[in-house]
């Protein structure tokens, strides 16, 4: 069984922390994780960096910028984490644009995902209609869960379709934005999520977007399997560095 | 078709389309459990008569059929309707191919055809007779040289082998320019239902010379319903921009085909912007080059360039979909002009996104979108140019999904952007067509010109000639200092298939398929990637793609404006820099679209000629 899905089958709220590779510094990437799965979290989603970054805030977008000056690439990457199954057990996605893996070649890109040990993907501009008839056959070869996306603008209908594809987790959106934009969740959030709770979907949900502290995690996961950070880690490694991840995991969980 | 066996040796002979009957009345009827298996280059077609929708996808999905030929009087709507449910529960990215057949007697109204255009893919001509189809008598071919679309169709009606001259004489002429294919039936059966190998054997071998050229030559240049130019287009968005262009998508062509969307357009463009926009025989400028030049002068637009063909549209149509905030992206400040102006002009609150550097470098357009009370926000974010306001562009409305419409500036972006600018901005051809025909006598040109950054102006000034295939097409990129020197936005050469802004198209991007950034002296032509139209026409070979350097732009914009008294935009003087590099007979007539004028460029001149 696929990590993902193992991992979802536990009984317990999980937490997933983003981080985009080569940030603050190029070989951050390992420490990083490494630390995260030490200090308790329960999945990583590992950003490769893009030139253009659609759906991201000023946060992301600015470690995107700085990982790509340090020298980042989708080799360097594949390279980094080539052992990472030696010391690491949770489940491990690669977050990325399209383009990039479009050039590394979609099937390639698989392989190497496969080799390594990584369980899925999160491609935010790869829709769910092209990677079904396109990609899903490429993905499933290699044993690789894609996670798609909803907003509270989703329609039911829809959202029932990227459930028939889906085999892992739904990646809920708390609300329209880029990554890094909202603070708190109000009624409108919560009522879209119970909304959603309600639809028996066969895949669980993982919130993700404006998440960024205890209080936020604690509310995103009465209504959810899990959520996942990204902004607000950015911002601490930024601040921070690499060694005090230990604070910022247990000031979630605590 | 009808028996298995005799299915499978209509096969061996490699057509195109094989066709079933589902319509119980027929003859020809096809009841059995399945189609055999046959060379997946062979379209299964499954022909109806008025069938209801559910029992149309029932049998594409129980028999994996990839056309339809719809034979009864069904709708638009019912095209359209089709359509998407093949989208939603057969298959998206096969989009299915619809085959709308009309039945033609002594005469035919050829208005008919135009509600069809937008949701089928090919229309059919076949005898009118007692029965929908095969009724085994052709008739007068003739009929079709008023054609008056485009579209690539198939020619029926009891055609036979008796046929073969008429069809070849057929084929010579005007009346056969968009006949994509053949469709034959009853004369070639020895029951109904039963073919006659032998016979269509021979039909083959007479035809094919004729048939394979047809083929090569009705390409198809526009979008089909998927968005797709060939393999470029698509919307590669994320889910949180789904909602809205998806709005788009369906409605774009329904509000375009609106009679009161089409006065209030058609009425703007004249009263506002000042169309049509004279065609202009450039006699000493055709004088030195020892050809006809004619300038198609997008440059007296109000605004000064095409762009504001585009923002009209857009405005109204956004107006028609309920937005009251409007957002867009600009590189020179052209469009960001054009939007701020069309917004003053609705009283809708309007965003301009625009890069920090482009902002200090255009700062006459910055002050003109404020005056006209726009806002303008810089782009802080990559290289802080126009690929990065458009990222901001787009991040906005990813943040307000409900309210705002997005005024892209180009064709460019995800489906149906690139295709909707294209037709806002194919007034331009269409008006060429006219004013040539007025002063030459003939409405087609030997070349079309026009520079491209995005390829709105060259979308445009191609559209209606697209499927013209004696109008040679010249499409003029900024090579910057050179095509190899690292400084060029000469994306056809230097671009790879890639997703840039929601789109499948040629990009400039690193081996590891980070987005580079381009270089010109033209901030108009200062953009990455290029439209998925013009992505198309460049791997077809349909387009002649000329790279022209920063140093002969402007020559060649200098020398404009002293042979014929006119100040071209940097960008237009790409396009008028070629006549230097390539030859045309001394009779050839060469439209030039001289997109812009070049008062936002004074400055540009100036410094580069020391004036
Ligand atoms: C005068 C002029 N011509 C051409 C262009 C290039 O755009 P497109 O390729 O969309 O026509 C611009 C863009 O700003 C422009 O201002």
């Amino acid at each position: 069984m696929n990590r993902i899905n193992k991992k979802l089958n536990e009984d317990k709220k999980l937490l997933s922390i983003y981080f985009t590779a080569g940030y603050p510094n190029i070989d951050d990437t390992v420490t990083i994780i490494e630390n995260l799965e030490k200090n308790g979290v329960d999945m990583i989603e590992i950003g490769l960096p893009f030139s253009d970054p659609l759906a991201d805030g000023p946060t992301i977008q600015a470690s995107s910028t700085a990982a790509l000056k340090n020298g980042m690439t989708t080799e360097v990457l594949f390279e980094q984490l080539k052992d990472i199954r030696k010391t690491v057990n949770i489940p491990l996605i690669i977050m990325g644009y399209f383009n990039p893996m479009f050039q590394y070649g979609v099937e390639a890109f698989c392989k190497k995902c496969q080799e390594i040990g990584i369980d899925g993907l999160i491609i935010p501009d790869l829709p769910v209609d092209v990677y079904h008839e396109e990609y899903q056959a490429i993905f499933e070869k290699y044993g690789l869960i894609n996670v798609f996306l909803i907003t509270p603008q989703t329609s039911d209908e829809r959202i029932h379709y990227i459930d028939s594809i889906s085999n892992g987790f739904i990646y809920m959106v708390s609300s329209a934005s880029t990554t890094g934009a909202q603070s708190g969740f109000g009624t409108v959030q919560t009522e879209y999520f119970e909304r959603i709770g309600k639809m028996n979907l066969n895949n669980p949900q993982v919130i993700g977007f404006g998440i960024s502290n205890n209080e936020t995690f604690t509310q995103a996961t009465q209504y959810a399997k899990g959520a996942i950070i990204g902004s607000a880690f950015v911002k601490h490694v930024t601040n921070n560095g690499v060694n005090s991840i230990d604070t910022f995991v247990n000031s979630i969980l605590n | 078709m009808k028996y298995q066996d005799n299915i499978k040796n209509v096969a061996a002979l490699q057509p195109d389309y094989l066709g079933f009957i589902f319509y119980e009345k027929s003859a020809r009827n096809f009841d059995s459990e399945s189609i055999p298996d046959i060379h997946e280059a062979i379209k299964k077609t499954g022909v109806f008569v008025d069938a209801s929708l559910e029992f149309v996808i029932d049998k594409i999905n129980k028999h994996n059929l990839q056309a339809v030929q719809l034979h009864g009087n069904e709708s638009p709507e019912y095209c359209d309707d089709l359509k998407n449910r093949h989208a939603k529960f057969v298959s998206v990215s096969h989009p299915l191919e619809i085959i709308k057949v009309f039945s033609v007697k002594d005469e035919f109204n050829f208005n008919r055809l135009k509600p069809y255009e937008a949701v089928c893919d090919f229309f059919l001509f076949d005898t009118k007779g007692k029965h929908p189809g095969g009724n085994g008598y052709t008739f007068d071919w003739n009929l079709l040289n008023h054609y008056p679309s485009t579209k690539p169709f198939f020619l029926s009606g009891g055609i036979g082998l008796e046929e073969i001259e008429d069809i070849k004489q057929f084929t010579n002429s005007k009346a056969s320019k968009y006949c994509y294919a053949l469709d034959v039936n009853s004369k070639f059966e020895i029951e109904p239902g039963l073919k006659n190998i032998e016979a269509l054997k021979a039909f083959k071998k007479n035809l094919s010379e004729v048939l394979d050229y047809k083929k090569e030559h009705v390409m198809n240049y526009n979008v089909n319903e998927k968005g797709y130019y060939g393999e470029f287009g698509g919307a590669f968005i994320p889910e949180m921009l789904y909602p809205n262009v998806e709005e788009l998508r369906q409605n774009y062509l329904k509000v375009m085909a609106e009679p009161d969307f089409k006065a209030e357009f058609d009425k703007l463009l004249k009263d506002y912007v000042g169309r049509p926009s004279p065609l202009y025989f450039a006699k000493r400028l055709s004088e030195k080059y020892n050809t006809k030049i004619y300038l198609k002068r997008e440059d007296l637009n109000h605004t000064g360039a095409h762009k504001i063909n585009n923002t009209i549209g857009q405005i109204l149509m956004a107006k028609r979909l309920g937005k009251h905030r409007i957002i867009a992206e600009t590189g020179a400040g052209q469009h960001g002009v054009a939007t701020a102006t069309v917004c003053a002009l609705m009283g809708l609150e309007c965003i301009v996104y625009m890069g920090e550097i482009d902002i200090a470098r255009q700062a006459p357009n910055v002050a003109r979108m404020k005056m006209l009370g726009a806002k303008v926000v810089p782009a802080l974010s990559g290289s802080r140019t126009l690929k990065d306001a458009t990222n901001e562009a787009i991040r906005d409305w990813i943040n307000n999904p409900v309210d705002t419409h997005y005024i892209i500036g180009s064709a460019i972006g995800p489906h149906p952007y690139p295709d909707m600018v294209t037709r806002f901005q194919a007034v331009i051809s269409e008006e060429i067509k006219w004013q040539l025909k007025e002063q030459t006598g003939n409405e087609n040109p030997d070349y079309l010109v026009a520079c491209i950054g995005g390829g709105s102006n060259a979308a445009g000034t191609y559209y209606h000639y697209l499927h013209e295939p004696e109008v040679g097409i010249i499409a003029v990129e900024a090579a910057g200092l050179g095509v190899d020197s690292g400084e060029s936005a000469a994306t056809s050469v230097l671009g790879k298939e890639g997703i840039i802004h929601g789109c499948k198209t040629l990009l400039m991007q690193t081996q590891d398929g980070q987005i580079t950034e381009p270089y010109s002296i033209s901030a108009g032509l200062d953009y990455p990637g290029v439209g998925p139209m013009h992505a198309h026409l460049a791997k077809t070979g349909r387009a002649e793609f000329m790279a022209i350097t920063d140093e002969d732009a402007m020559n060649a914009g200098l020398e404009l404006c002293k042979l014929e008294g006119i100040i071209p935009a940097i960008e237009s003087s790409h396009a008028l820099a070629i006549f230097e590099q390539r030859q045309f007979k001394p009779n050839d007539v060469v439209v030039v679209s001289l997109s812009g004028r070049g008062d936002k460029d004074l400055n540009n001149y100036i410094e580069y000629f020391k004036i």
